[in-house]
């Protein structure tokens, strides 16, 4: 036994890979379920939409890119889809380069699944460079920041603009956000300059830092990781999705619970072999 | 609604895109040829997509349209980017280079210090001494409905805040009073670094998951997997990489990485 536990501590870090590989691809080829609850930060972002009346017109700004698609993407989608089955209007912008390819495309085509019109009910604004100094101007005057929208129509000819000039007109502002610039900067900048209400769906990673913002009433909800974006797709589709939805973050969140496992274990046997092979050298 | 028909161009991108991912996983097994291509090819576009954003999105509608509209004063900022590159004209213009710069930081520094002093430092300190009365008459001494929040949770809040604190606090003596609550302190930090490296942990898995939804067709709807054939995409450039990896190794590719670990 002593043997085996002096050999893990000098494996190759290659199986470690292999077996991280294995635990993610298995669980996705022959599904499992394990079953999750929505927490009360989800549910307080789910709220805060479902709080919106038809009519209503929120900010959305998608702040995300390929590489954090798959913990965000899943919210965004289910939010849409939410936003636009209560018949709110979206306006949205993005102060990530990466993004508009991403999110306009996923944009028309919730759009079109509710029958929604560019211009009158949704409308992209664009990229806008800037970082901190974008949202400041976001708060400020909407039109000015972004004089045309992502087809080169003049902002304040939009009839979905009527009426919303700055950030605080909004009911609403929601963030999809996948670091710098993104949720901290648009709750220092203008969410208490404002008194805005923002909801926020972040990256795992930025999860910890954006807890104290929920706590201290700066967000109203907060959706973490890829198990936010699971808990909002589960309280967004509670009997399931429609043909030719996909949950991703659902069908991941089983994978998830696996691999932490599989770190778990590992953690805890590099420690056993840690002490007891420590023990035998000395 | 109608099933989208791919054009050749979108499968063989969701081929190339198979194809890239493998490469960067083989980085798991040695850096590699392929993997240094795929990385390449990555920061190539990324940087290209960045610069063509940033001339659409900045340079054009800021400057260039508003120069041709007769806008004076966007002379100023063309000015002010002239003179970040006065440098590479003369080493002794270099010192116009600092002006642009001290505005930028100037005004960088002036809406940081505003945005962390109202949003950061007040709020955050003022919801750092929570209502006890509060906290009691709504979840008691601890809730499990609502994430442990409770008189508990706030006491130790509290607590735990005052003690990383003093833990930076160097100038009492640090007898075994001081040294007590600065280990309390330690063992709070740590709490909050595990719980970050948690989160992180899971992001990174995330971030694979995505990757090996795509490669099996999962994030797709089921007609353009079926046009796209991606286990078939991934089974065929895997065993490309694997093949060229043997090759590679074969011919004394990652031997100096070998002698080095």
């Amino acid at each position: 036994m002593l043997k085996l536990l002096l050999r893990f501590q000098h494996m190759d870090r290659r199986w470690i890979f292999l077996g991280m590989g294995l635990s993610i691809l298995l669980p996705l080829v022959f599904p499992i379920n394990f079953g999750f609850k929505v927490d009360e930060r989800v549910q307080a972002l789910y709220d805060s939409v479902e709080a919106l009346e038809p009519g209503d017109t929120v900010l959305i700004s998608a702040d995300f890119d390929p590489a954090s698609r798959p913990e965000l993407e899943p919210f965004y989608r289910a939010n849409l889809e939410h936003l636009f089955r209560q018949d709110v209007n979206v306006v949205m912008v993005s102060l990530w380069e990466f993004a508009p390819p991403l999110v306009v495309p996923i944009l028309d085509e919730v759009a079109a699944r509710h029958g929604k019109v560019y211009g009158k009910d949704y409308v992209f604004l664009g990229y806008k460079p800037g970082k901190e100094l974008a949202i400041k101007a976001i708060g400020e005057n909407i039109p000015k920041t972004f004089p045309t929208d992502s087809k080169g129509t003049p902002t304040e000819e939009l009839p979905i603009m009527k009426g919303f000039k700055q950030a605080k007109d909004f009911p609403l502002l929601i963030n999809v956000s996948a670091g710098f610039p993104g949720t901290r900067e648009y709750v220092l900048q203008i969410q208490g300059q404002y008194n805005l209400k923002i909801a926020s769906a972040c990256t795992a990673v930025s999860a910890p830092d954006y807890i104290p913002f929920y706590k201290a009433g700066q967000l109203t909800g907060l959706a973490g990781g890829m198990p936010g974006s699971a808990q909002y797709e589960k309280l967004v589709y509670p009997d399931g999705p429609p043909d030719g939805v996909r949950l991703l973050a659902s069908q991941a969140i089983n994978v998830l619970n696996l691999g932490h496992l599989y770190i778990i274990g590992l953690i805890v046997l590099g420690n056993i072999a840690f002490f007891l092979t420590r023990r035998l050298e000395d | 609604m109608e099933p989208s028909v791919l054009s050749s161009l979108d499968i063989a991108g969701a081929w190339v895109s198979i194809a890239l991912t493998l490469g960067i996983f083989s980085f798991l097994y040695a850096d590699n040829p392929v993997y240094k291509l795929a990385e390449h090819l990555f920061l190539g576009i990324s940087i290209g997509i960045s610069m063509t954003e940033m001339y659409y999105g900045v340079v054009r509608p800021n400057l260039i349209d508003k120069l041709a509209a007769g806008n004076v004063l966007s002379v100023v900022p063309l000015v002010m980017c002239a003179m970040l590159f006065a440098r590479l004209a003369s080493k002794k213009l270099g010192w116009l280079a600092r002006i642009p710069i001290a505005f930028i930081v100037a005004a960088y520094a002036g809406v940081k210090l505003t945005g962390e002093a109202n949003g950061n430092l007040m709020t955050q300190v003022a919801q750092s001494m929570p209502n006890l009365a509060e906290l009691w008459r709504d979840h008691g001494i601890w809730d499990w409905s609502a994430d442990g929040a409770g008189v508990f949770s706030g006491i130790f809040l509290v607590v735990g805040l005052s003690a990383c604190l003093l833990h930076f606090y160097f100038s009492a003596r640090q007898g075994p009073t001081m040294r007590g609550i600065s280990r309390f302190g330690v063992l709070v930090l740590m709490l909050s670094f595990g719980a970050s490296f948690g989160y992180t942990v899971m992001g990174r898995i995330s971030l694979a998951i995505g990757r090996a939804q795509e490669l099996l067709g999962l994030d797709k709807p089921a007609e353009e997997a079926a046009q796209i054939h991606p286990q078939l995409a991934s089974v065929v450039c895997g065993v490309l990489v694997i093949a060229f990896l043997v090759v590679w190794r074969l011919r004394g590719g990652g031997a100096e990485q070998e002698e080095a670990a």
